[in-house]
């Protein structure tokens, strides 16, 4: 009796679900994720050759299994009770080890609807952890290569001495404002990577000393709790610290019209799908200056059919929030703005400087902004050309932290256009001085 | 597939079971069942699969060649033939790029291409059971099978395919021809399978997340606390992913009508490193030793030389690099040293003998996790002197696992080898566990599917063997 309750038990449980599945109402978009939810593709001998449906299939049924949220929740509880409750709520998110088999049902991402994930996933493949719904990248750089980025901005310094004046603000990482007592040491870290950016450029070359102007308020919000970018008012003050080493007033925040947006589940919450981050989503103030500006961006290669652009988009919402500056990532753009003062500025930038360029508009007439990873115009024509006074390398420490950006950085003066493949970088993880950061910080 | 995702459990399983079970045939019963671990084999990865088919044929038709000449000398040279063959496909697709990469390091240039084959997934494992099936034929142990169909399942049958146990023909080659399917069959394996289950999803990908924090991320911050507590929990998690799959792999075999044999008794309960091999992936050791120890001439001649030799292939079997190779010699010269030392082991209390081997397990678990003898360097010196501090995560991670360590603990005792089948402590649980059996089965799987649904680490180390 007991042998077949047990047996039709068992049977009946794992037929119960499949079942289920067919009742009740198929969703094609999760609310809470701000994601479509995974699709079947049609079966072809292609797509089942190499694999690509049976993943699918795969990620259908975990994007579809029945009662997945509510499922989800209660895990989240069940793992509480492995231990003893601290004060902090921690998990580690593991990204850079991944076998075979991960890989392989990885692969395909389904999330990479998302503006900005794969901007982060290409940046950064190293651990994450969630310490009380907020997510840290586990890093803060390396001085080696604090030195090679040094050097390529000295090189543009050298380059264009008495022309232009070159300023390096490059952000720290979330990592360094922990509130957590044992992550202290990622505080030193970081101040060490940027301090080191400082002490290694030449005299020819302007540094903004960004870390300490955060440090001075960290005890406010400066970054994100789910996405890997900070917050404006994080990107306000490296703005400060750029007037100071630009010699300007930096323009009050009181003085600009703050603006607010809800419910902002970024970058990290789609990295690491945890309900613990779902359930703190991000609010973000922002801060636009009373000066009336246009834009205008440029395709990849030249300059032909400039489109129609702005330096707020006020509409983005969602997980798109961190759009809201200059639109997103694009090649090259080209601000003008009511400021008379016949100043121009270039900015080299990924998508850490979306938040701190729209400051300068209350300092430049002209103001260009080219991202280091699309961009292909010639960096030195566009200078030259256009006149510009100063130049701004405003970027994330993700991407002053590998020498294949730091690379697409130096290529930007000598491209014209064409298309050149990054080279290969491998780095002996075991010689450098921070193995584990080299390894994340790719 | 692997049995722990939610594809298998409410996909695969269910349909599987049902096909099989609406007819009593057995030629259609096998049809279903080789049809299913086909595609059990080809999901997501469908290319290795004419390898296996071509291994299934191969072998096939060389059981029929042995056991037609059999006595005569023919039939040696088909055995050998077939033993190259396997063994070919397995160096080839398994060593290529480890051969080619020593050859290259030692010539400084040669004329061919690195070989970039990706593994065949359960190579390792079919392998060897094909090889048992020609050597067992050709012994005269066992019935050549006639039918291809039927061979083929045995090779492919999905229980076993990715990470074993290594079934010997011997073993089922009745029930490949014809099975019975009863209650207490079905509730066994039911039993079995959820408990696999549990072992995998609730314990060791638990363990693994630490692993990873510790043994990849925190790796050059270890203090020497740390550095163990990492190692041990690599060993935690070694034993219960390989276990809970053998317990699913039995479990779901015994659902289908066959009995495989028991793969792991309490290793972590053995009181030498003897001892602990002939609780740890039996089915392994047992090839080792029917197909190389004893033919080698096992411990009537050269006995030593024989341990070693089987050690260092043992090593290898478990992976194309040289530190597997180490740990196949830490493991070979400790099983000299147990055999010249055995009086003296003897009279060793049980305690200091069962701590001795569970030091030298969990140290080794450091020789089979690092492939990088450099990391493998800086993390054994850091066993032993580390002037890294303790991390203040330490604590945290101790206490936030409490309860999940005492779990892990009373799992590793053994208590059925402490309460003997006739103790009344024993047949009391095990009478009244009966009524809560089915409760706590349907609990434990949906447990286990809770943490599936949130999960984003579910690997099995095993496959990769």
């Amino acid at each position: 009796m007991i042998k077949q309750l047990n047996s039709i038990l068992f049977v009946l449980s794992i037929f119960l679900m499949p079942t289920i599945y067919f009742i009740i109402p198929k969703e094609k978009v999760s609310e809470d994720e701000k994601r479509k939810l995974a699709t079947i593709p049609n079966l072809t001998v292609k797509n089942y050759i190499n694999g690509y449906w049976a993943d699918s299939v795969d990620n259908y049924i975990d994007d579809h299994f029945p009662f997945r949220q509510k499922f989800i929740d209660l895990a989240v509880i069940v793992q509480s009770y492995k231990g003893i409750h601290l004060e902090h709520q921690e998990k580690i998110f593991v990204g850079n080890k991944k076998n075979e088999l991960q890989q392989h049902h990885q692969g395909k991402d389904k999330r990479a609807d998302l503006n900005y994930l794969a901007d982060f996933e290409e940046s950064y493949n190293g651990s994450l952890i969630i310490i009380d719904g907020c997510v840290y990248p586990m890093g803060g750089g390396n001085v080696a290569m604090s030195k090679r980025f040094s050097k390529m901005v000295n090189e543009y310094a050298e380059e264009l001495k008495g022309e232009v004046r070159v300023f390096s603000a490059v952000a720290p990482l979330s990592s360094a404002f922990m509130p957590v007592e044992k992550y202290a040491h990622y505080y030193g870290q970081n101040k060490r990577t940027l301090a080191a950016i400082g002490s290694s450029l030449s005299s020819d070359a302007y540094f903004c000393d960004v870390f300490e102007e955060l440090d001075k308020h960290k005890d406010q919000r400066l970054f994100f709790k789910t996405d890997h970018h900070w917050k404006p008012l994080g990107a306000y003050y490296a703005y400060v610290a750029f007037c100071k080493a630009a010699g300007k007033a930096p323009v009050p925040l009181e003085e600009m019209d703050k603006k607010v947006k809800y419910n902002f589940l970024g970058s990290l919450y789609q990295k690491t799908l945890d309900p613990t981050v779902r359930a703190n989503p991000d609010t973000m103030e922002y801060f636009v200056p009373k000066v009336a500006s246009t834009a205008e961006y440029y395709g990849e290669y030249g300059f032909n059919n400039p489109k129609k652009s702005k330096v707020f988009y006020h509409s983005s919402s969602g997980g798109n929030t961190y759009s809201t500056f200059l639109g997103g990532d694009v090649p090259l753009m080209k601000i003008n703005t009511t400021t008379k003062n016949g100043k121009k500025v270039i900015v080299i930038k990924n998508s850490m400087g979306n938040a701190f360029t729209p400051f300068l508009i209350s300092h430049y007439e002209e103001i260009w902004v080219a991202d280091l990873r699309y961009s292909k115009q010639n960096l030195l024509d566009i200078i030259r050309k256009n006149g510009i006074n100063d130049m701004i390398f405003a970027v994330g420490m993700y991407a002053a932290m590998s020498d294949g950006t730091i690379n697409m950085m130096r290529r930007m003066g000598k491209q014209n256009g064409e298309y050149i493949p990054p080279k290969k970088v491998v780095v002996d993880t075991l010689k450098s001085a921070n193995p584990i950061v080299e390894d994340t910080l790719k | 597939m692997v049995f722990s995702s939610l594809t298998f459990i409410y996909l695969f399983l269910p349909l599987c079971l049902f096909l099989h079970s609406i007819t009593k045939s057995d030629v259609f019963r096998n049809l279903i069942l080789t049809v299913f671990s086909l595609a059990f084999y080809a999901w997501g990865e469908p290319m290795w699969i004419y390898l296996m088919i071509f291994t299934a044929f191969f072998d096939y038709l060389m059981g029929l060649l042995i056991e037609k000449w059999h006595g005569k000398p023919w039939s040696k040279i088909a055995v050998t033939l077939s033993v190259i063959v396997n063994l070919s496909l397995l160096i080839s697709y398994k060593y290529g790029g480890f051969i080619w990469d020593n050859l290259h390091q030692l010539f400084g240039y040669l004329p061919f291409d690195r070989p970039m084959n990706s593994l065949p997934i359960g190579i390792s494992f079919y392998t060897f059971m094909a090889i048992s099936y020609v050597v067992d034929v050709y012994k005269g142990d066992v019935k050549a099978q006639r039918n291809p169909l039927n061979f083929l399942m045995f090779i492919s049958l999905f229980q076993h395919l990715v990470a074993g146990p290594i079934v010997r023909y011997k073993q089922i080659f009745e029930q490949t021809n014809s099975r019975v399917i009863n209650w207490t069959r079905m509730s066994e394996g039911v039993t079995r399978f959820c408990f696999g289950l549990f072992k995998k999803v609730v314990v060791a990908n638990v363990a693994g997340a630490l692993v990873s924090k510790y043994l990849d991320i925190g790796f050059n911050d270890l203090s020497s606390y740390e550095a163990w507590f990492g190692i041990t929990l690599f060993s935690v998690q070694l034993y219960f992913d390989f276990s809970g799959y053998s317990d699913m792999a039995i479990g779901l075999a015994k659902m289908f009508g066959f009995d495989f044999d028991e793969n792991f008794k309490h290793p972590y309960a053995a009181i030498s490193v003897a001892d602990f091999y002939r609780r740890w992936h039996i089915s392994l050791g047992r090839f080792f030793r029917d197909y190389v120890y004893i033919p080698l001439g096992g411990n009537r001649k050269l006995q030593l030389r024989n341990i070693m030799i089987v050690w260092l292939l043992t090593g290898l079997w478990h992976g194309a690099s040289w530190n597997f190779v180490l740990w196949g010699f830490y493991f070979g010269c400790f099983m000299i040293i147990e055999k010249l030392l055995d009086g003296i082991l003897q009279k060793t209390p049980r305690i200091l003998r069962h701590t001795y081997t569970l030091i030298l397990i969990v140290f080794s678990r450091a020789l089979f996790y690092f492939t990088d003898f450099e990391k493998l360097k800086t993390f054994v010196v850091n066993l032993f002197y580390s002037k890294n501090p303790i991390g203040a995560g330490f604590q945290t991670d101790v206490l936030e696992h409490t309860f999940w360590f005492i779990l892990v603990i009373i799992l590793c005792i053994p208590w059925d080898e402490i309460f003997d089948e006739n103790s009344k402590v024993r047949i009391q649980t095990v009478n009244s566990y009966q009524y809560v059996k089915p409760v706590v089965n349907v609990a434990l799987l949906f447990l286990a599917t809770l943490l599936l649904v949130n999960s984003t680490y579910n690997p099995f180390l095993y496959t990769r063997f």
